[in-house]
C-alpha cells in the first residue's frame, strides 16, 4: 500500500473536505489580540484558553522562574474576585511589600554569610537572623489579617460552580499557556473571568505562592532520581542561549523575586499584542467573536512590543560529556543542536525521529533486539521557538554499559548517514503521520492546545500545514539533516551509571563477606571494568596484580582475589565477542 | 525596593481599577451574569447494547466523523488469578498477547505490519481485568479485525520475546527504591489491605524466572474466550455490519476455557499509627489512610460530595486552600474516596512537603479530617461540590469512544446488571445530597485518631520540624511509630533497617 492509496479510499468513503484541517477562523481585536475560533458541535462544552508568548526563554538572570511564578500568581483573583475589601486588601498588600523588604535585606546578610561559609543553607530556621525572625512574626500578622478578607481561591470556585472543568496553566521556555472547560451556554462566563484577570490581576500571596513554586521545585527536580543530574546537563548543553535555565527557575532566585518584578514583567509580556485568545467548541463563530470583543477590547493596547530573545546560540565547537552517579539504572543520555520551529529541516528532523523510534523503529531494532546491549530506547526531536535539538538515549542492558548504548547508537545513526532510507520504511513513518491527522481531532481539548502551543511558537497555522511538508521529505533529505547535524562536536554526552550503594540491589555472591567500605571500592572497579574494551590492556592489569599477590593482609587478599577474578572474567567476556 | 518605588508601581494598579473599565454592559460580578438554558441527556446504554451470538456483550457506536474505528476487548481476567511463586503470569501473559506474534505472523511480521497500517494494537492484564485495544483507520478494518482474531486465539508467545520481557522486568525492579514515589505507592498498598492480599504481592527476580511458555499458554487457554469478554465498538462503520463482523471475530472458538473463581475481597489494614520509610529526599511524601467503602454503598455519591469539599476538588476543597494557598508547605495536596468494585479501596489523602513541615502540614490535614466529621459544610461548599459533579456531567460521554467504553466497562462490572438506568439517575441523586449527609458520612468514615500515616523521607529533618509550628510524631498520632524497611527489589524481602 502507499499514501496515494489511503488517499483514494479516502475520497471513496466520501469525507469532508476539511477533515484533515482544523478549520481555524481568525479574527483581530482593536487592542491587538489574536482570536482564533474552531466551531465543533459534538459536545455541549467549549474548551477555551489563551496563549502569551513569554516563558522562561524570555527572563534574566537573578529573576529566572519568574515566566512560572507568574502562571501561579495569574490565579488569585482581580479586586472583586478574592476579597470582601478590596482597598483594605491593597493596603495590606502594600504593608507586607515594605515588610518583605526589610527581609531582603535581612536575606542579602544570610547570603553574605553563605557565601564566607558561615552558613550552610540560607533556607533552614535556624540560620535566619534575629531580625529577619522578627520580621517573620511581622509579616505573619499582616498575612493572617488579610486571610480574615480573602474570599479563598474564588477565581477557581466561580468557574466549579459553573459546571467548568480542567482548569489548569503550562509555562514552557516559550510561552505560558491558560485554559479551561466551560458548558456551551457559559461563554460570557469565561469572557469575564479572563478578561478581568488580564485587566486587572491582584497577587495576593505572593509569597505564600512562591514557596508553593519550590515545592513543585522539590517535587519535580530534587527529590527524583535524575531531576538534579537532567537540569545540570540541560545548563551544559546550551552555551549562552536562555534555555539553559530550568523553566522552574534556579534554586537561589526564586525566593528573590519580589512582588514588583512581577508586576514589571506582567507590564512588559501580558500586553494584549503578545496574547492569542482560542476558543474551540460548541458555539457560533460571529457571536462569540462579538461577545469576547466586548469583554476584551476593554483591555489597553500595549505601548511598546515586549522584547525578542536576541542571544543566538553560538555554534558548538567541541562534544561535551557529563559523567553521573545517581540512583538509577545504567543510562545515556545525547543531545545535539538542531534548528528551530517550523525551520526547513525540522521536518526531515521529524521523520527521522519516527525512523527511530518505536518499537519497529532502528534504535529498538538495532539495540534492544539486535546487538541487545539496551533494554529500552528513545528519539526525540524538539524544535523550539528559537533554537532546537535532537535527543536519543537508552538504558543499558544488564551487563552493558551506558557507552555501549551511546556506540550503538552511532552505529544507527551511521547507517542512516550511509545509506538512503528504503522506500517502504520511509513510506511507514509518513502513514503514521498522516493517521495521525485524524487522530488528533478527536475533542474539543486536544485540537485547543494543538492550536494553541502552535501560535505559541509563533504561527498556529503549523497545525494545519506540517503534514504535507512532512509527507514531501525525501530519503535524500533524511539523510543531508543526518550528516548535517549528527556531528560529534554537535553533541552533548550524559552517562548515567548507578550510584554506589543505592538501590540495595541483591548481592553480587563474590562480594558476600567483604567489609561495608570495601564494598563500593570494588562496585566501582567492576563498573569501570565493564566500560573497558581494549583486552591487551586488561591482561597487562591482570598481569600486573597477579605479580603482586602475597601480601600479609589476608582481607587485602580477599579484595584482591574478587578483583582479580572480575578482571579475568571480563576478558573473558570480550575475547567470546 | 524602598516603599515609594513600591508605592508607585501600586498606583498604576489602582489607577486601573478606578478607569471607568465596566461599560455600561459589563457588570461587575459573575453572579450577575445569565446564560440561555442548556439542556444534556445522557446516552442510554440500551440503545448500543448488542447480545451477540457467539456469547460477550458488546457496545456498538458508530460514529462517521472520522475515518477511524476503535474496539476493546475487556477480560475478565487479573492478577488475583497468579499462583503462589507465579506472581508476574498474568502481567506476562496480557502483555505478549499482542507483542508475540501469532501463529501464523512473527512479532516482527505482525508489529512491522501494524507499524505501516499506523495501527494501534496494545494489551495489557492488571489488578482485576484486563484488555485488548485496538484503534485504525476505518478502510483496514477486515484485516485489522483478522489480527485480532489471531492474537485473542492463537497467541505465539514467541520465546525471545518472552525472554526480553522478563529480562525488561527484572531490571526495571531494581529501581523499585530509587523514586520515593515508587516506595510510597508499594507500602501504601501493603498498609491499606494487608501483606497477605493479592493485591499486596509483587514480582520478584523468581517470580519472573519461573514463567514458562506453557504456563503463559495455559493461562491464555484458561481465562481468554469469548465467555469472559466485554467488547466495546466505537468509530467510522454500520451497526449491523459491525455486528456481523463481531460475530465472526468470536465464532468457532478453538478451545472451550473455564469462568473465573470470585475475586479474594480479604483484607485487612494495618493498626493506627505512624509508619516510616527512612529515604533520603529533601521532601517528604505522606499518605494518611482510612478504611473506604465500596462503589455500590448506597452513600457512595454523598461520600463523593463530601470528599470533594475535604480534599478532592482540587482549590475548592479545604486540604488545598490550607495546606498549599494559605501555607504555601505543598504544590499538591488533597483526598480520594475512590470507592471499589470488588473490595473496599481505601480513603487515602496526601501531599509531598519540605521534610521540616511535613509534621505540620499532617496536622492540617488531620485537623481538616475531624472538623468535617464533627461540623457541617456550608451552603455555599455544598453548592460548589454538586454543581461541579452535575455541571461537568457531560463530559462523560464527549467522545463515541468514550460513551462504548464506559457503558461496557459497566456490563464488565456488573453495574448494568442491577442499575441499568444509574446514569440516568446520577444526577438527581447527586443532587439530592444534602449537609446533613455529607457530615453523617464524614462522622461515619473519617477518624483521624484511627489514621495510618504512611511518611516517606529523611526521618531526622522530618523530625525537627519547623520551629514556628513545631508538631511532634505523637500529636499525630496515638498508635506506635513503625520503622517500615525498604525491601530488597529483587525478593522484596526486607532490608536491614537504615539502608536507604
Amino acid at each position: 500500500m502507499n499514501f496515494l492509496r489511503l488517499t483514494g479510499v479516502l475520497v471513496a468513503s466520501a469525507l469532508p473536505a476539511f477533515a484533515q484541517q482544523i478549520p481555524v477562523i481568525e479574527r483581530h481585536l482593536s487592542n491587538g489580540f489574536k482570536l482564533l475560533l474552531v466551531e465543533r458541535h459534538e459536545e455541549p462544552r467549549i474548551a477555551g484558553g489563551w496563549v502569551v508568548k513569554v516563558g522562561s526563554s524570555n527572563e534574566r538572570l537573578g529573576t529566572t522562574g519568574i515566566a512560572h511564578l507568574f502562571e501561579h500568581m495569574m490565579f488569585k483573583g482581580t479586586p472583586t474576585l478574592g476579597t470582601k475589601d478590596a482597598a483594605r486588601d491593597l493596603q495590606l498588600i502594600a504593608e507586607q511589600e515594605r515588610v518583605r523588604g526589610e527581609m531582603r535585606k535581612e536575606e542579602a546578610l544570610m547570603r553574605l554569610s553563605l557565601r564566607r561559609g558561615q552558613l550552610d543553607d540560607v533556607t533552614k530556621p535556624e540560620n535566619f537572623t534575629p531580625r529577619y525572625k522578627e520580621l517573620e512574626v511581622e509579616f505573619k500578622k499582616l498575612i493572617d489579617e488579610q486571610r480574615q478578607l480573602l474570599v479563598k481561591n474564588e477565581f477557581d470556585r466561580v468557574y466549579t460552580t459553573a459546571g467548568a472543568s480542567g482548569m489548569n496553566a503550562f509555562t514552557s521556555e516559550d510561552m505560558t499557556g491558560y485554559f479551561i472547560t466551560v458548558p456551551a451556554n457559559k461563554l460570557e462566563l469565561w469572557c469575564w473571568m479572563e478578561s478581568e484577570r488580564l485587566l486587572r490581576p491582584v497577587f495576593r500571596e505572593f509569597y505564600a505562592e512562591r514557596d508553593v513554586v519550590y515545592e513543585e521545585r522539590r517535587m519535580r527536580v530534587e527529590s527524583t532520581p535524575i531531576g538534579k543530574f537532567g537540569e545540570q546537563f540541560t545548563a551544559m548543553f546550551w552555551d549562552a542561549h536562555p534555555y539553559m535555565w530550568p523553566v522552574l527557575g534556579w534554586p537561589s532566585d526564586i525566593p528573590n523575586i519580589t512582588k514588583r518584578d512581577a508586576d514589571e514583567f506582567y507590564a512588559l509580556f501580558y500586553q494584549p499584542q503578545n496574547i492569542t485568545l482560542i476558543l474551540v467548541g460548541d458555539f457560533k463563530a460571529d457571536a462569540a467573536e462579538a461577545m469576547v470583543r466586548r469583554y476584551f477590547e476593554r483591555i489597553p493596547a500595549g505601548t511598546q512590543p515586549p522584547p525578542e530573545v536576541i542571544t543566538r546560540e553560538p555554534d558548538q565547537v567541541a562534544e561535551k560529556r557529563m559523567y553521573a552517579e545517581a540512583e538509577t539504572n545504567p543510562q545515556v543520555d545525547i543531545l545535539w543542536k538542531t534548528v528551530g520551529f517550523q525551520h526547513q529541516d525540522s521536518y526531515p528532523l521529524d521523520i527521522l525521529q519516527l525512523l527511530l523510534s518505536n518499537r519497529t523503529g532502528r534504535l529498538y531494532k538495532g539495540l534492544v533486539l539486535g546487538s541487545e546491549v539496551a533494554t529500552d530506547t528513545y528519539a526525540v526531536q524538539d524544535s523550539k521557538k528559537w533554537a532546537g535539538y535532537f535527543n536519543i538515549g537508552g538504558e543499558a542492558k544488564d551487563g552493558k554499559t551506558p557507552q555501549d548504548v551511546e556506540q550503538g547508537i552511532y552505529a544507527e545513526l551511521d547507517k542512516l548517514k550511509e545509506e538512503l532510507v528504503p522506500a517502504d520504511e520511509l513510506q511507514k513513518v509518513k502513514n503514521q503521520f498522516a493517521a495521525f491527522e485524524y487522530r488528533k481531532l478527536t475533542a474539543n481539548f486536544p485540537i485547543f492546545i494543538q492550536v494553541l502551543q502552535n501560535e505559541g511558537l509563533g504561527d498556529w497555522r503549523e497545525v494545519n500545514e506540517a503534514n504535507a511538508k512532512l509527507q514531501a521529505v525525501t530519503a535524500e533529505d533524511v539523510q543531508r539533516v543526518a550528516r548535517k547535524y549528527f556531528t560529534r562536536e554537535a553533541r552533548a554526552v550524559a552517562i548515567y551509571n548507578r550510584k554506589p550503594g543505592s538501590g540495595s540491589a541483591s548481592e553480587d555472591p563474590d562480594l558476600v563477606g567483604l567489609s561495608a567500605d570495601q564494598k563500593p571500592v570494588v562496585r566501582r572497579i567492576i563498573e569501570s571494568l565493564l566500560a573497558e574494551k581494549d583486552v591487551a590492556k586488561l591482561k597487562q592489569a591482570l598481569a600486573q596484580m597477579q605479580a603482586q599477590t602475597g601480601t600479609p593482609d589476608p582481607k587485602r587478599q580477599q579484595l584482591q582475589n574478587i578483583i582479580q577474578k572480575k578482571v579475568a572474567a571480563r576478558i573473558a567476556e570480550l575475547e567470546k565477542q | 525596593m524602598n516603599l515609594r518605588t513600591f508605592l508607585s508601581a501600586l498606583s498604576g494598579v489602582l489607577l486601573a481599577s478606578v478607569l471607568p473599565v465596566f461599560g455600561a454592559d459589563v457588570v461587575d460580578r459573575p453572579e450577575k451574569l445569565t446564560y440561555p438554558p442548556l439542556t444534556f441527556e445522557p446516552p442510554n446504554p440500551s440503545q448500543y447494547r448488542v447480545q451477540l451470538k457467539t456469547g460477550p456483550v458488546a457496545y456498538v457506536v458508530p460514529d462517521r466523523t472520522l475515518p477511524l474505528v476503535t474496539i476493546s476487548v475487556l477480560l475478565r481476567a487479573g492478577s488475583y488469578l497468579d499462583p503462589k511463586g507465579q506472581e508476574g503470569l498474568s502481567e506476562f501473559t496480557g502483555y505478549l498477547l499482542t507483542k508475540g506474534g501469532t501463529e501464523a505472523k512473527t512479532a516482527e511480521e505482525l508489529e512491522e505490519r501494524l507499524a505501516f497500517l499506523a495501527a494501534n494494537l496494545g494489551s495489557g492484564i492488571g489488578d482485576d481485568s484486563g484488555a485488548v485495544n485496538l484503534n485504525l483507520l476505518s478502510k483496514d478494518l477486515p484485516e485489522g479485525l483478522q489480527i485480532l482474531r489471531s492474537v485473542l486465539t492463537q497467541p505465539r508467545f514467541q520465546s525471545n520475546k518472552l525472554e526480553l520481557y522478563r529480562q525488561q522486568s527484572i531490571q526495571s525492579m531494581k529501581q523499585r527504591n530509587d523514586e520515593s514515589t515508587a516506595i510510597q505507592s508499594r507500602e501504601q498498598e501493603r498498609l491499606a489491605y494487608g501483606d497477605h492480599f493479592w493485591a499486596s504481592r509483587f514480582t520478584t527476580e523468581k517470580s519472573v524466572n519461573s514463567l514458562t511458555q506453557d504456563d503463559l499458554r495455559s493461562f491464555h487457554r484458561k481465562w481468554i474466550h469469548p465467555g469472559n469478554f466485554v467488547v466495546a465498538a466505537s468509530g467510522d462503520f454500520d451497526r449491523d455490519a459491525m455486528i456481523a463482523q463481531l460475530e465472526t471475530l468470536f465464532g468457532n472458538w478453538p478451545y472451550t476455557g473455564q469462568t473465573p473463581p470470585a475475586i479474594p475481597t480479604n483484607i485487612i489494614m494495618a493498626p493506627p499509627g505512624i509508619y516510616f520509610v527512612n529515604k533520603d529526599v529533601n521532601q517528604g511524601r505522606v499518605s494518611v489512610l482510612l478504611p473506604g467503602v465500596l462503589r455500590d454503598d448506597p452513600d457512595f455519591l454523598a461520600i463523593q460530595v463530601m470528599n470533594d469539599i475535604l480534599g478532592g476538588g482540587g482549590f475548592t476543597s479545604r486540604i488545598m486552600n490550607r495546606v498549599r494557598s494559605d501555607e504555601g508547605l505543598a504544590y499538591g495536596a488533597g483526598s480520594g474516596f475512590p470507592g471499589g468494585v470488588y473490595y473496599p479501596l481505601a480513603f487515602q489523602a496526601g501531599f509531598a512537603s519540605k521534610s521540616r513541615s511535613v509534621n505540620y502540614a499532617t496536622s492540617i490535614v488531620l485537623e481538616e479530617m475531624a472538623r468535617i466529621a464533627s461540623t457541617p459544610v456550608s451552603q455555599e461548599e455544598l453548592e460548589t461540590a454538586k454543581r461541579s459533579f452535575i455541571d461537568t456531567f457531560p463530559e462523560n460521554f464527549n467522545t463515541k469512544a468514550k460513551v462504548a467504553s464506559l457503558f461496557a466497562r459497566d456490563e464488565f462490572t456488573g453495574r448494568y446488571a442491577t442499575q441499568p438506568d444509574y446514569w440516568q439517575k446520577w444526577r438527581p441523586r447527586v443532587e439530592a445530597v444534602t449537609q446533613e449527609d455529607v457530615l453523617r458520612v464524614a462522622k461515619e468514615h473519617l477518624h483521624p485518631t484511627k489514621a495510618v500515616i504512611l511518611m516517606v523521607g529523611q526521618e531526622k529533618e522530618i523530625q525537627k520540624g519547623d520551629p514556628s509550628h513545631p508538631v511532634t510524631f505523637q500529636q499525630l498520632s496515638t498508635g506506635p511509630v513503625t520503622q517500615v524497611p525498604l525491601r530488597d527489589p529483587l525478593t522484596m524481602e526486607p532490608l536491614p533497617l537504615g539502608t536507604n
